[in-house]
């Protein structure tokens, strides 16, 4: 019957925004009873290496939630060529849009609403499902009720959208919460963005969103104006429903910066709007070429895929702990624990698109069989480009792929440098001051020269129409000698020894030194 | 401040004094013929004026002189709900979705504002309000001119969309709209200019391409007027098949007529207008007569459903007929039902559409390319 589309990221958008969203989602599906309904999440521009935003707060969510969300993510790479023109990181026309073009189309309705919304039935017996199964053709839009942000904070449970929408009812009542603020035509209410129902066909006739609007605020206007002109009638749902938005006003949030806030010109985009359409973007809205993930949050879940992958590579532990050490004395000695590092590496992967083709430069040959069969088995269809350069690694490994690092360079979109002792075996200790041999040096000094080579020149060496960095993830670089050697390359934060993982993008570092540093590199000196 | 600041302080409460009343400060004309609306607008004016007992009674009025105004009965519901009365509010509510849902859409083919189903009497003083508030600025004129024209107040139309012209006089959108307000007055020819001059910056404009060839139907320019059809068929992606088979309706293109509306009907079934061109698209192409369930209702187009299928009478059909619209629908039907056996009553029931309908119809259109094609 009706697609719910909802946007946002990973990051920290006002107020406890992990609560009012879980509240929100779980309260939305709560109101579905279609077996078409669903819920559109565009999770826009949250980095590779984070989950999506649902994916965080996932076990907050109840499994009707789960069952109804299909998360539509939006990489920072796909965002890229937006961003020297807005000082936004998740843009509401274009996400809106995708998710549009990617909606069910045996659904009649879209549902454009917010993660902070509870969408009440005024009949209990009622769902959203039934009421919008009921009206006719049109373009509805409801009242906003603002709850106080003490009330929801304290008194609902994530978990219980029931409960929660069952205190509503209350609440509205006690707390005098149900205010209607009308507003100027065609904003027939205040905050209408919280609430607009409009047909899945009058969506696409009008090309969606306008995606000029990149600066923040007044999309929802913008519609409203566009399909006021196009139905002729902004009707209400106010008999049917009551829309509840839980306050977050105690912490401005990232696009609200008070009287200095820039947003989207008014009189262009609302005042101004003579036509329902977008010609303009008639063929290109919601960008229907272009390939986007779904991430759904009742099946090949993260955690499913990263233990199905690990599972694959090594076997549980069989002794209580494992000892090591980082005393100083230790720094030359570059053994590690593999089975304890993998988890850590495979972490850092395991958000990266499946297709994501990934150049491992390693030592151990233990180390790439494991993280082959763990990489194959998180799903990943990309390949493993590993140089023709590093030797004595195993031959002929399923999903590997082997040339020389030149021509593989201009391929890989995500960089493994692992720096271990080629000659270390799995039952020797762990850093008990084990010196490396001629032929650990041999194959350090090449993945060195390698990582260097890769980061200095990382910039010039994208795939083709890639405009983000790629991502450097070393391995065993934490309190040794080459913790340095990758630091000064790459921009990784301090991590704990334990997980002997570092990760970042490659520094731009405009100093002498870091120039000096970049020369070297590139010339592998 | 720059001086033209400083003396629009000095003259703003002067100015104040001067500003045209809203709409809303009208009161209402009792006595002519647009009681009804005088009386909505008084219940929307009380209604902002926080009087609901005497917008509720304004409301009421309104509903006395017509009880299908489904403005009002909104409005009415609106204000009883506020007031407690939610249960006798509900039904009120249902009722006013059910009017306007029951007026007739227009056809798929024309701009959007053809298209739409509605009263607009809100519309058409909330859109007042708001540009005596928000000046200078296009979308309160331009959704005031679509209101009024949508509900054949064309002049008040053109007057709106020439104000937004004041604040942009280049805008293809609201200069195609200008002469849909020209062609609704009947000025054809002030129309069809500036229809040309819209299209000579944007060939590709569907909509336009309809508008003009209506516009040259209507001053008997058949040929140019089906040129237009044609090409605004052909701009016509093929899953608009709603539009696509209303033009090719007009133009007399019976098969292209016959598939399109068979695919209209799949995505639209309850759209009886559908139905009934398809059937007639089917007679005149010469196709063999299909089997029809009628809705269950009394509904005009229904009427004109059981009439092409033999259930109801000539004389019940123009006893329905208090438009000029429905009877130049009815006079089509009549004349398609008459073709096969008797062409010069057939040409005689076309004539009287061709003269006396509205050239907008399809009806009109598609009457004029019969009788081109009966030599009449």
């Amino acid at each position: 019957m009706f697609s719910v589309i909802l946007y946002g990221r990973n990051d920290s958008h006002g107020y406890n925004l992990h609560k009012r969203a879980a509240i929100s989602f779980n309260a939305l599906a709560e109101v579905m009873s279609d077996p078409d309904d669903e819920i559109l999440f565009v999770d826009y521009n949250t980095p590779d290496d984070h989950p999506t935003f649902p994916e965080a707060i996932h076990d907050t969510l109840t499994d009707k939630a789960k069952q109804v969300m299909r998360v539509l993510r939006v990489r920072p790479d796909q965002h890229v060529r937006h961003r020297l023109k807005t000082h936004l990181v998740a843009l509401e026309a274009q996400s809106r849009n995708v998710a549009l073009r990617r909606s069910n189309p045996r659904n009649r309705w879209i549902l454009y609403t917010n993660t902070d919304m509870l969408l009440v039935p005024r009949n209990e017996k009622e769902s959203l499902s039934d009421i919008l199964g009921a009206i006719p053709d049109g373009f509805y839009q409801v009242p906003r009720f603002e709850i106080p942000e003490m009330l929801w904070e304290a008194a609902f449970d994530r978990r219980d959208p029931v409960g929660n929408l069952a205190k509503l009812r209350d609440w509205s009542v006690r707390f005098h919460l149900n205010q209607v603020v009308h507003n100027y035509m065609p904003m027939k209410y205040d905050a209408l963005g919280d609430f607009q129902a409009a047909l899945r066909d009058d969506m696409f006739a009008i090309h969606g969103f306008d995606e000029d609007m990149i600066l923040g605020w007044h999309c929802d206007s913008n519609l409203a104006a566009r399909l006021a002109l196009y139905r002729g009638r902004v009707d209400t749902l106010v008999d049917k429903l009551f829309g509840y938005h839980c306050d977050h006003t105690r912490v401005a949030a990232a696009n609200n910066k008070g009287r200095a806030t820039r947003m989207n010109d008014q009189d262009r985009f609302i005042w101004n709007v003579a036509t329902p359409y977008v010609p303009a973007q008639a063929e290109t809205w919601g960008w229907p070429d272009v390939e986007i993930e779904e991430i759904r949050l009742d099946r090949e879940t993260p955690y499913q895929r990263y233990s199905a992958g690990l599972d694959k590579a090594i076997e549980p532990a069989t002794m209580p702990f494992v000892e090591t050490s980082l005393e100083w004395q230790l720094f030359d000695d570059l053994t590690y624990d593999l089975p304890h590092t993998l988890p850590f590496v495979c972490d850092q992967v395991v958000t990266f698109p499946r297709s994501t083709n990934l150049m491992l430069v390693a030592t151990r040959p233990d180390f790439v069989s494991s993280f082959a069969k763990a990489w194959k088995g998180m799903g990943f269809t990309g390949p493993l480009l590993i140089p023709q350069e590093c030797e004595g690694l195993p031959p002929d490994l399923p999903g590997v792929e082997r040339a020389p690092f030149a021509e593989q360079l201009a391929s890989a979109e995500l960089f493994i440098f692992e720096f271990g002792l080629a000659t270390q075996t799995a039952t020797e200790p762990v850093r008990a001051g084990r010196q490396m041999g001629p032929i650990d040096k041999k194959r350090l000094k090449v993945a060195e020269r390698l990582f260097k080579r890769a980061a200095a020149t990382e910039a010039e060496t994208r795939p083709e129409g890639r405009r983000v960095p790629r991502r450097f993830i070393g391995v065993n670089v934490i309190y040794n000698k080459f913790w340095h050697t990758f630091t000064n390359y790459v921009g990784a934060n301090i991590n704990p020894f334990c997980s002997q993982v570092l990760a970042g993008l490659p520094r731009e570092d405009e100093s002498l030194k870091g120039k000096v540093l970049k020369f070297r590199g590139r010339h592998a000196l | 401040m720059a001086d033209i600041g400083i003396l629009r302080a000095a003259i703003a409460p002067v100015r104040r004094l001067w500003r045209r009343p809203t709409a809303v400060d009208i009161a209402p004309k009792v006595g002519d013929d647009q009681d009804a609306r005088a009386h909505f607008r008084d219940g929307l004016a009380k209604r902002r004026g926080g009087d609901s007992a005497g917008a509720l009674a304004a409301f009421e009025r309104a509903l006395a002189l017509d009880s299908d105004f489904a403005d009002a009965v909104m409005a009415r519901a609106e204000i009883l709900d506020g007031m407690g009365r939610s249960e006798e509010a509900h039904g009120e509510y249902e009722r006013a979705r059910r009017l306007w849902s029951e007026m007739p859409p227009g056809a798929a083919d024309r701009r959007y504002i053809f298209r739409r189903q509605g009263y607009f009497a809100f519309e058409a003083e909330s859109y007042d309000l708001v540009r005596t508030n928000v000046r200078s600025k296009i979308l309160p004129q331009l959704a005031h001119g679509n209101a009024c024209l949508a509900r054949g107040r064309a002049a008040e139309a053109l007057d709106s969309y020439e104000r937004a012209l004041k604040v942009n006089a280049k805008l293809p959108e609201v200069m195609a709209l200008k002469g849909e307000a020209l062609s609704a007055l009947g000025r054809y020819q002030e129309a069809i200019e500036i229809f040309d001059g819209v299209l000579a910056t944007h060939p590709k404009d569907g909509d336009t391409l309809n508008a003009r060839g209506i516009a040259r139907a209507a001053l008997g320019r058949l040929a140019e007027a089906n040129e237009d059809w044609r090409h605004q068929f052909e701009l016509l992606p093929q899953t608009s098949s709603a539009a696509r088979a209303c033009v090719a309706m007009r133009m007399a293109n019976y098969s292209a007529a016959f598939n399109e509306f068979g695919l209209a009907i799949a995505k639209e079934p309850a759209n009886p207008y559908w139905l009934l061109y398809r059937l007639t698209a089917a007679r005149l192409a010469g196709a063999p007569a299909e089997s029809v369930t009628l809705p269950a209702d009394d509904r005009w187009p229904t009427l004109l459903l059981a009439f092409r299928t033999g259930q109801a009478t000539e004389e019940a059909l123009l006893n329905r007929a208090n438009s000029p619209t429905r009877h130049a629908e009815a006079r089509f039907q009549m004349g398609v039902l008459a073709v096969d056996g008797n062409p010069a009553a057939a040409r005689r029931y076309w004539r009287e559409v061709v003269d006396q309908g509205p050239p907008a119809l399809i009806e009109f259109a598609a009457a004029s390319n019969e009788l081109a094609r009966l030599g009449a």
